[in-house]
């Protein structure tokens, strides 16, 4: 059992919760029947007419919107009010964001008016665009679109179409789209590529874009937005909706999906379930790790808290600890072999929807996930969430307890299951979070010419564009509308001449100008830029298979190189043993020994979201005012009774200070509790203003509580620590000098080389042809900042770098804070409770001013064989 | 001698590692280089990868300085010379050219590398004597790939070798020499080019390009 102690949530309004109906399918449809849709369209049809089911048909009569209602009614279901709101908005042509929380319905009250106008008019063509940021879901989605077709007696198709799709469906769907297509950012992006585009879309009647609040805070929004200014100019009329959970910026959300020339309608409904949190506690907390983030202490308390009657979802934070826990459940619980899943981005299609099935009929009882598990499909029958690790945001971990007990008005419950010590606190924090209600908001990038630059190349191909008239209408978009015509020119310089002089780049071809109209230069340069379309940065991945056959996933590059034949790890929950390399693709066989380590995936970290560093300070700050009322940070007072001894607890309104001297150099460590990218951002800034004072090279190291500067020689920390060195004075050229000498510039530069098509993407089966044009990103920002370092791309690196650290201002108000903030400031003998897992995280950024040789020296003495393995 | 330079004996004959990434053999006035990958950036760029050019200046006047620098009367190429036949464009034959004749009483031996065979035929202009596989010269050969020769030490390219240092958490990956028993591995003397972190063995060496020298690690 649980010690923790629950707290229920109230809905404000529990009363219009009664009859909440889940999501948007009845339970136990047969998966579609199979063959793929050929030639001739009558198969879609046909699977069309397979859905019908046995409920009884109302007679088909009255207008669509009449045949629906009576569908509805068919279901046993009445209109929400929100529903109504949102097919009356639609009918008066309107365009916004309807907000309500999953399952509650919002598909539907996106939908039904756009297939009522489709079914009026009568007309063929694609008139119904509904875009889902997750391809796993199209399937679900598409059967939800299909259902309420069987009471309108028109011919309506439905398709999808994702990078899933077949070659032989792409063909068809490039003559032909049917009239509502299912589809995600990136699809769409390819499908603007088409020569015939505006041709493709000129019918277009709506576009429903879900899952808005997954999209808006990335670049795939800005895409996304972009793709709806072009949408808009090839079908002037269109209406675009979003739907989007819980956001602290639901206005703004709302101005980004219908673009500048439009005022959006905001349709919500407060059907929020209430939230239960419960914390499960060590036995000890001395035995507890004072950093790490297996958390493989608890595992023998959640293997006994796990019961398969109640189906579970546990969520962690990584692949990697996905695999260890579903490996260390396993081997705890092995009787319920059968009954335990794992579910992870990079575990195959196949098995990952062998498991959603199973979660699905009830055949899988606890399936060990990550964030892949987030969004879309609806498992009805998920009794129970468990957060495995910090729960890092508050809308995130509310989304995760609504996967619980999906039911008409049930209550939300999640276990959190610490992995250290100071994880009680800020499980402590995000129950009082919660209670607040305090979620975040998404905030959308500000123009990135990234993203631009891979949209004009698009349009380039998309039958092409002129000057003006693309400049305006990527202004329609919200993300662009303060563009200026300088950043546009930039931008289609680079897509055109590759930089600001042609000298520089005389061979570089990708659009080309033909009397005013901007085209792509080459089918084969069109061909290298389709695989390239999307923002979704990752490392180069290689697909996993087994020497007899079978694929198992996909693997990061970085990680097989480091294996050598014979090593053995765990995948997807089995013992392989590293056989091969070989084109693209890493061979494996089943392991006899003991699999001796997980694969690693560099996955962007989530840090701490701000609502919830900002409740961590307030129960800190609380507990060092011995308010320990809440049983987590009862759990976790030996430790924050260590850090007071050793040290202080931290208070709101002070910045802990610590110096220290240890083996490795000489110590200084502060906690601002911000998050880590903050940190990242503060300690390049802080560390850069430290070299003025005297010549040092320091080490940085960040997580989501503080910053450490570690530098091998003595420094004068004391004096330095005073409010002149938080000052704003001079913060962007600070910010920017800083950015310059560290690695941040050149990690930014990873991503925006990929979205920008600097990099080609290696794809598992990449024409070998590519080969001669691989280089990796570090290599072209080094080319970049020595050759033209005016690079707008650079630019975009130094400010996305600014931004992202700045998080909105983020860090110009955290040293707006730690400026008035008294220093407080402790010299310690060893690391504190706070200040160890800095230690042990240490990343490798570093600032000097120490010229390479003098480096050099310093490190030869202690240069370790194991950093020069590999080879 | 300069500073700037270390100098190992292979066998009783005096070597110098340059930190212009060239290997320096005083008493036969050879010059040794690996791996310079002309035409990369081109190469790129007709790929509508938008790269600045500049890359090839640097390493040709790098290239020009250790040969003023040595006198050296004959510069080994020790393959991977030509990134891929498409980079190869008229302008930059032409402006290499340019540069060879600047150096014209200089003897260029191209040892091919596996970049280079899909370039069946160099251009006459750069006066290139060419070789398929090695050039044995004194106690040394000369070749592209790292394989060891019996009786001979071997000097190659191709692994664009690399040091990572690291103290505390302060790390650095430079370019290197790796001076093994049987066999010495050049830097890639092109600024443009990834590298292989090497490890050390007992009886091996490495020292490390850390402008404006070259420093045993």
């Amino acid at each position: 059992m649980p010690a923790g102690r629950s707290r229920t949530l109230k809905a404000q309004l529990a009363a219009r919760r009664k009859a909440l109906r889940s999501g948007n399918e009845g339970g136990g449809a047969p998966a579609m029947p199979g063959p793929p849709a050929k030639k001739k369209r009558r198969t879609v049809r046909r699977r069309r007419a397979a859905e019908g089911t046995g409920a009884s048909t109302p007679p088909m009569t009255g207008t669509p919107m009449e045949r629906l209602r009576g569908w509805f009614a068919s279901k046993g279901w009445t209109p929400y009010a929100f529903q109504e709101e949102a097919w009356a908005a639609y009918a008066r042509g309107d365009s916004g964001l309807i907000h309500v929380p999953t399952g509650a319905g919002k598909t539907y009250a996106a939908y039904i008016g756009p297939l009522a106008d489709v079914a009026e008019r009568g007309q063929k063509g694609l008139q119904v665009l509904y875009v889902t940021p997750l391809r796993a879901v199209s399937r679900d989605v598409e059967k939800a679109l299909l259902e309420p077709l069987r009471m309108l007696d028109a011919d309506i198709d439905v398709e999808s179409r994702t990078g899933d799709t077949s070659s032989s469906v792409r063909q068809r769907q490039r003559e032909r789209l049917p009239e509502v297509l299912i589809t995600t950012p990136e699809s769409l992006s390819v499908l603007l590529s088409n020569e015939r585009a505006a041709e493709l879309f000129a019918s277009l009647r709506s576009v429903i874009v879900d899952e808005w609040h997954e999209l808006l805070g990335s670049k795939r929004g800005t895409q996304m937005e972009l793709a709806l200014a072009r949408l808009r100019r090839f079908a002037p009329e269109v209406r675009t909706w979003a739907l989007s959970a819980t956001l602290a910026n639901l206005d703004e959300a709302a101005r980004h999906v219908v673009g500048t020339g439009r005022v959006p309608t905001l349709v919500s409904a407060d059907l929020e379930r209430p939230v239960e949190v419960d914390t499960l506690l060590p036995d000890s907390v001395d035995s507890f790790p004072w950093s790490g983030h297996l958390g493989f202490t608890m595992l023998a308390r959640v293997a006994a808290w796990l019961d398969p009657e109640q189906s579970t979802l546990v969520f962690t934070n990584t692949r990697s600890q996905a695999e260890r826990w579903f490996e260390g459940l396993r081997f705890a619980r092995p009787e319920w072999e059968h009954l335990i899943a794992l579910h992870h981005g990079s575990i195959d299609r196949e098995e990952r929807e062998r498991v959603e099935a199973g979660l699905k009929d009830g055949g899988l009882r606890i399936v060990v996930c990550t964030s892949s598990l987030d969004l879309g499909v609806d498992f009805g029958p998920v009794e129970r969430v468990v957060q495995v690790g910090s729960p890092k945001g508050i809308g995130r971990t509310m989304q995760r307890a609504g996967r619980s007990a999906h039911r008409p008005g049930a209550t939300c419950h999640i276990l959190f299951v610490p992995t250290h010590a100071l994880e009680l606190v800020e499980m402590a924090a995000a129950r009082d979070a919660i209670l607040r209600r305090e979620v975040e908001p998404r905030m959308p990038p500000g123009k990135p010419l990234d993203v631009l630059a891979q949209h004009l190349v698009t349009c380039a191909m998309g039958g092409g564009f002129t000057r003006e008239a693309l400049r305006d209408e990527v202004r329609t978009a919200a993300a662009y509308a303060g563009l200026t015509d300088e950043e546009f020119e930039w931008t289609l310089a680079l897509v055109r001449e590759g930089g600001p002089t042609l000298r520089a780049y005389p061979e570089f071809r990708r659009v080309v100008e033909h009397e005013g109209r901007f085209v792509i230069a080459d089918a084969r340069i069109g061909r290298l830029h389709r695989l390239n379309i999307g923002t979704i940065t990752s490392n180069a991945v290689v697909q996993l298979r087994y020497w007899s056959g079978g694929k198992l996933g996909t693997i990061e590059e970085a990680y097989i190189s480091r294996l050598r034949p014979g090593d053995t790890f765990i995948f997807a929950g089995k013992r392989l043993e590293f056989s091969r390399f070989k084109d693209m693709t890493a061979y494996v066989k089943p392991a006899k020994t003991k699999a001796t380590q997980t694969p690693r995936w560099n996955g962007s970290r989530l840090p701490l979201s701000s609502s919830l560093a900002n409740a961590v300070r307030r129960t800190l700050d609380s507990a060092r005012h011995g308010d320990v009322t809440t049983d987590e940070l009862a759990a976790a007072w030996p430790v924050l009774e260590a850090q007071e001894r050793l040290s202080r607890i931290p208070s709101a309104s002070s910045l802990l200070a610590e110096t220290c001297e240890t083996r490795d150099g000489h110590h200084l460590f502060l906690y601002p509790f911000e998050g880590r990218l903050v940190h990242e951002g503060l300690a390049a800034l802080l560390a850069l203003r430290l070299t003025r004072l005297q010549k040092a090279t320091f080490s940085l190291s960040v997580n989501d509580y503080g910053l450490e500067l570690l530098t091998p020689a003595p420094f004068p920390f004391e004096e330095a620590l005073r409010p002149a060195l938080f000052t704003r004075e001079r913060l962007v050229e600070d910010v920017l000098e800083s950015v310059n000498v560290s690695e941040l510039a050149k990690r930014q530069f990873r991503d925006i080389a990929r979205v920008a098509g600097l990099v080609l993407p290696g794809l598992p089966g990449a024409r070998k042809s590519t080969r001669q044009v691989q280089a990796s990103s570090s290599l072209l920002y080094d080319v970049f900042l020595k050759y033209d370092p005016d690079n707008l791309l650079l630019v975009q690196a130094r400010r996305e770098v600014l931004e992202q650290q700045f998080e909105q201002g983020r860090l110009g108000r955290t040293l707006e804070r730690l400026e008035q903030s008294p220093v407080e400031l402790v010299h310690v003998r060893r690391p504190t409770p706070l200040g160890f897992p800095l230690v042990v995280e240490r990343i490798s950024a570093s600032v000097s001013n120490e010229s390479l040789l003098e480096r050099v020296e310093r490190l030869k003495e202690r240069w370790t064989r194991e950093d020069a393995r590999s080879a | 001698m300069d500073a700037r330079r270390c100098q190992v004996r292979v066998g009783g004959t005096l070597l110098e590692l340059l930190p212009e990434r060239a290997l320096h053999w005083p008493e036969a006035g050879v010059l040794a280089v690996a791996d310079l990958h002309w035409g990369k950036t081109e190469s790129f760029q007709q790929h509508g990868i938008p790269l600045p050019g500049g890359v090839l200046e640097d390493d040709l006047a790098r290239l020009s300085a250790a040969l003023s620098a040595t006198g050296a009367r004959r510069l080994l190429l020790l393959g991977d010379l030509i990134h891929s036949r498409q980079g190869l464009t008229p302008a930059l034959v032409r402006r290499l050219a340019a540069w060879r004749e600047s150096h014209a009483s200089v003897e260029l031996v191209l040892v091919r590398g596996n970049h280079d065979r899909h370039v069946k035929t160099l251009p006459p202009e750069w006066r290139l004597e060419v070789l398929e596989s090695h050039a044995d010269e004194g106690p040394f050969r000369f070749a592209h790939h790292p394989e060891p020769a019996p009786g001979r030490y071997v000097w190659a390219g191709h692994l664009h070798p690399m040091v990572r240092l690291s103290g505390g958490a302060d790390r650095l990956r430079l370019p290197c020499f790796h001076v093994g028993r049987d066999v010495g591995v050049l830097p890639a003397f092109s600024a443009f080019t990834g590298g292989l972190n090497v490890s050390r063995r007992p009886g091996e060496r490495v020292f490390a390009i850390a402008e404006p020298a070259v420093v045993e690690v």
